[in-house]
């Protein structure tokens, strides 16, 4: 009897178990919610991060003058003195991107998210919660939040056609600049400077808010590192700029013993890692550029593209690149140029960057060098060497949520202009004065940071701020690069890095430079086909990157081709439309 | 009176209400309501959700903001050339995994069960297990690391033996992908599959063996005439349940061992979903393809035991 009630009760007990285990399964603190993705992915060369002033495009159709209401709501005193705490408590969620980075502190928990609800949210009544947005998957990460009916208030990213996608598949809503201009005029008046407001609509409806990006026209931030002390050991003191004498440095490093596979190389996992700019013909034919030159989609067919995989083709069979880079991630990758399997290899700089550090603790007498840019041509070649992709003049495009209330969207604009305003945003860039900042000459100098709770998110919480600015920005260029050069290593490198910038502003003026065409209008089948095209692009770049020489033009041919079919020409000729039709930027004159 | 007291008995039976039955064993309910409720929630509360393959569903937009295009989807999918090539992948590489992978499992519960010693085959048993617990990604990255055509472990051994002047491309040509891929997957389950079998064969009863040892049957004819029929019942329902599986595509398994070489035959129905449909937004036309995965594989399960049944097998259903 005693046995059977011990039975009855064990059944009981577990039956409770399960109950609370399946509730469990059915509640959930977004909040605290972290991401399952593991991205093992640095960001491509192409990330849309950092670039300087320069070249003006038009938007045929964005030409219009704004009206001046907004700019009379703007002047009219209204902003954050204007501004009253909710009566009912507001929640907002800001997407974050989840990098995956080690050591960095996780979203949704930690102290810079406090300290803007402490310093904002508690001041308005307003609940700021942060979502975390997997870096290299980001469409995917907003279609399934938006298929929960969980949509960030506000949608972020940098590239023109994901958030025309947005737009046209309904997840953002229309928003009133006037209303804007009152709410955040700091950010609306610093829009109308940059020129930026052309840029705000899409099919005649009013969808984004812009952030600033400095120097927009350089890619400073980007720095490709090389190993000069090879280069000592063969004689030359510094990197070659043609075609030809970088063969040369490849083969004598390869004879000398000194690497086997001097040129690396990844696997290419996401858009934007070929890009062709330094292919390309100049001055550009401005229908080209409008219908092939977006480097979103791989222009498989192109010109430009045979002649990037062309040199691919040529370093793969003259054995400088690795032969196992189609089963190589970036982070092996890395860890091969750390231990000496390769001579470059190219990130973001900060103050601490990883593979840098890496590198002279694995090689402590070794000697790194920067890769300069210089405005030549290559004429052997037929190429530009240096040219590179502009990022577009804006830093984030910010649009607001369909799924999001009035009172949401009015305290989404809030947390925009507080995020503006200078000594937020310096607080969020730099940190606690003392502890991750000291001031020099009236400058901030960043310190290694000991301490453990106010460690600062990815890159000096710039996923944070990212809201409003693209870079930290404290006195002219050189004490920028000065601030964010690397720190802690045996070599200065700020003085190469400015000598970069100033090559790449002399490229941007000769025109090499290129800033990609933007739609006013949806293109359709770019959402319709990117995903397919990538993935085909991945596989076809590497059976053309490892053909025999004599087989690469006719299998370019072939490959193009289907390529084409598979729903590039769709696209083009899609793209072409829109340009002919006056929807789409110009070429800067 | 014996007749009375079993008519009796037979009527006290007959009364047995749902309302007594749950009040004796009220636990044993309260047990199974949870995984019944768990089967509704997330087997049969989803169902409405299907309806989005008739739509052009936008996530943003919610079923009532989304527009009906009726079979549109399907029309689509079936004209799409990549979802031919991922059928078809899908399909081979199914049936393949199963005319490999399926006897394996029987094999290795027959061979442990010949086993005498008891301690070897207990820690053979959690040696054939331990893949089962490995996630792909792992089993991916160690493959990787083994099978590099030039940097790979086991190249660099037959290179280092002589038996090879260049690497196999085990991973990276599609033809060697294939058997690796295959191989790997026979290897991560055929250990864990042998549980069910191995069950099984406990159900034997001994006598049978013993009278067959003194009608001096050896161990391969005990083995052929008494285990194998033994179990028959067990493999017949395995192989119905496995059969439903021909439509199936574990995406985990096919990005471990993704590569851009290997694209023919890596391009499979769970590939095609993620990154056409998922990737992309589309959730109508990832639910499309999912559908016709189950319709398939609920046809070919019934088909199964429905032959099964003929064959004067049990059967599933």
């Amino acid at each position: 009897m005693k046995k059977r009630h011990l039975q009855k009760l064990m059944a009981g007990v577990l039956a409770g178990v399960m109950a609370m285990s399946m509730l469990a399964g059915c509640g959930g603190d977004a909040g605290t919610e972290t991401t399952a993705e593991a991205p093992a992915e640095t960001e491509a060369p192409a990330e849309t991060e950092a670039p300087a002033e320069g070249a003006k495009e038009e938007t045929a159709e964005a030409s219009e003058t704004e009206g001046t209401d907004a700019e009379e709501a703007a002047a009219g005193g209204a902003g954050m003195e204007s501004w009253e705490a909710f009566a009912d408590n507001v929640t907002i969620k800001i997407p974050v991107y989840d990098r995956g980075v080690e050591g960095v502190p996780a979203i949704g928990e930690n102290y810079w998210e406090q300290w803007i609800q402490e310093n904002f949210g508690d001041q308005y009544n307003i609940t700021v919660e942060f979502e975390p947005i997997t870096r290299t998957d980001v469409l995917t990460s907003y279609s399934l939040l938006a298929a929960a009916e969980d949509l960030p208030t506000i949608l972020m990213e940098y590239d023109y056609p994901k958030l025309a996608q947005w737009a046209n598949d309904g997840y953002l809503t229309t928003y009133d600049l006037d209303q804007f201009a009152e709410i955040a005029p700091t950010y609306y008046n610093r829009m109308v400077e940059l020129d930026q407001i052309q840029y705000t609509t899409m099919n005649d409806e009013r969808y984004f808010v812009l952030a600033e990006r400095p120097y927009y026209n350089t890619n400073y931030t980007y720095i490709t590192f090389y190993r000069q002390d090879w280069l000592d050991q063969i004689g030359l003191d510094k990197y070659p700029t043609t075609w030809e004498e970088e063969k040369a440095m490849y083969q004598k490093l390869k004879d000398e013993g000194i690497c086997d596979y001097p040129a690396g190389g990844h696997m290419a996992s996401e858009a934007g890692v070929d890009q062709n700019y330094a292919f390309r013909t100049y001055p550009q034919d401005e229908l080209t550029w409008a219908t092939v030159g977006h480097y979103a989609i791989p222009a498989l067919s192109s010109d430009a593209q045979k002649g990037f995989l062309q040199r691919e083709n040529d370093l793969y069979n003259l054995g400088f690149k690795n032969p196992e880079y189609y089963i190589t991630d970036v982070e092996t990758d890395k860890a091969n140029f750390v231990n000496g399997d390769s001579l470059w290899f190219a990130g973001y700089i900060s103050a601490e960057i990883d593979f840098v550090k890496a590198f002279y603790e694995q090689n402590p007498d070794g000697k790194l060098g920067v890769k300069i840019s210089e405005n030549v041509v290559d004429s052997a070649a037929g190429t530009v060497p240096y040219a590179f992709r502009s990022n577009n003049p804006w830093g984030m495009m910010i649009g607001f949520s369909s799924q999001a209330t009035e009172d949401q969207i009015k305290a989404a604009m809030m947390y925009m202009e507080w995020m503006t305003q200078e000594e937020n945003l310096f607080t969020m860039q730099w940190g606690a004065e003392g502890e991750h900042y000291e001031m020099k000459d009236g400058l901030p100098v960043q310190i290694e940071y000991t301490g453990s709770d106010k460690t600062q998110g990815f890159n000096n919480n710039k996923d944070y701020w990212c809201v409003t600015i693209e870079a930290r920005t404290a006195g002219t260029i050189e004490d920028v690069i000065a601030a964010s050069s690397p720190k802690n290593i045996p070599q200065d490198f700020t003085e190469d890095i400015i000598e970069n910038y100033k090559g790449q502003v002399a490229l941007a003026e000769s025109g090499y430079s290129v800033v990609d065409c933007n739609y006013s209008v949806v293109i359709e089948s770019e959402g319709e086909y990117q995903a397919t095209l990538l993935s085909l692009y991945t596989e076809y770049r590497d059976q053309l990157t490892m053909c025999k020489p004599e087989e690469f033009d006719a299998l370019y041919d072939e490959l193009s081709q289907k390529y084409l079919d598979a729903g590039y020409q769709e696209i083009i000729d899609e793209r072409a439309e829109a340009y002919n039709a006056g929807n789409s930027t110009k070429l800067p004159q | 009176m014996a007749k009375s007291k079993a008519s009796a008995a037979s009527k006290v039976k007959n009364t047995t209400s749902w309302r007594n039955a749950f009040k004796r064993d009220w636990q044993l309910y309260l047990l199974l309501a949870f995984p019944i409720l768990m089967v509704i929630l997330f087997s049969y509360a989803a169902y409405p959700g299907l309806r989005m393959v008739f739509m052009d569903y936008k996530p943003a937009k919610g079923y009532s903001g989304s527009n009906w295009v009726g079979m549109e989807t399907f029309v689509k999918i079936f004209k799409d050339k990549d979802f031919h090539r991922a059928l078809k992948n899908s399909v081979v590489f199914n049936l393949l995994d199963l005319l490999i992978g399926f006897p394996m499992p029987v094999i290795l519960a027959l061979i442990l069960n010949e086993l005498r010693f008891k301690r070897f085959k207990k820690v053979s048993q959690t040696i054939l297990y331990l893949p089962h617990f490995l996630s792909w990604a792992v089993i991916g990255s160690v493959a990787y690391t083994m099978f590099r055509p030039s940097t790979g472990l086991v190249n660099i051994a037959l290179m280092k033996a002589g038996v090879i002047a260049e690497g196999i491309p085990f991973l990276t040509e599609k033809w060697h992908w294939a058997f690796s891929y295959l191989f790997i997957g026979v290897w991560q389950t055929m250990g864990w599959g042998t549980i069910i079998y191995l069950a099984a064969i406990t159900g034997i009863s001994g006598e049978l063996y013993e009278a067959a040892m003194i009608d001096g049957a050896n161990r391969w004819k005990r083995m052929w005439h008494i285990t194998l029929p033994g179990i028959k019942g067990t493999v017949v329902t395995m192989l119905i349940m496995n059969l439903g599986r021909i439509m199936g595509s574990n995406l985990e398994r096919l990005t471990a061992f993704e590569n851009s070489q290997v694209k023919d035959f890596q391009y499979q129905l769970a590939v095609y979903i993620y990154e056409k449909g998922l990737q992309n937004g589309k959730f109508s036309m990832s639910t499309a393809v999912n559908l016709f995965q189950s319709l398939v594989g609920v046809m070919l399960v019934l088909i199964a035991d429905r032959i099964a049944k003929k064959l004067g097998e049990e059967g599933l259903l």
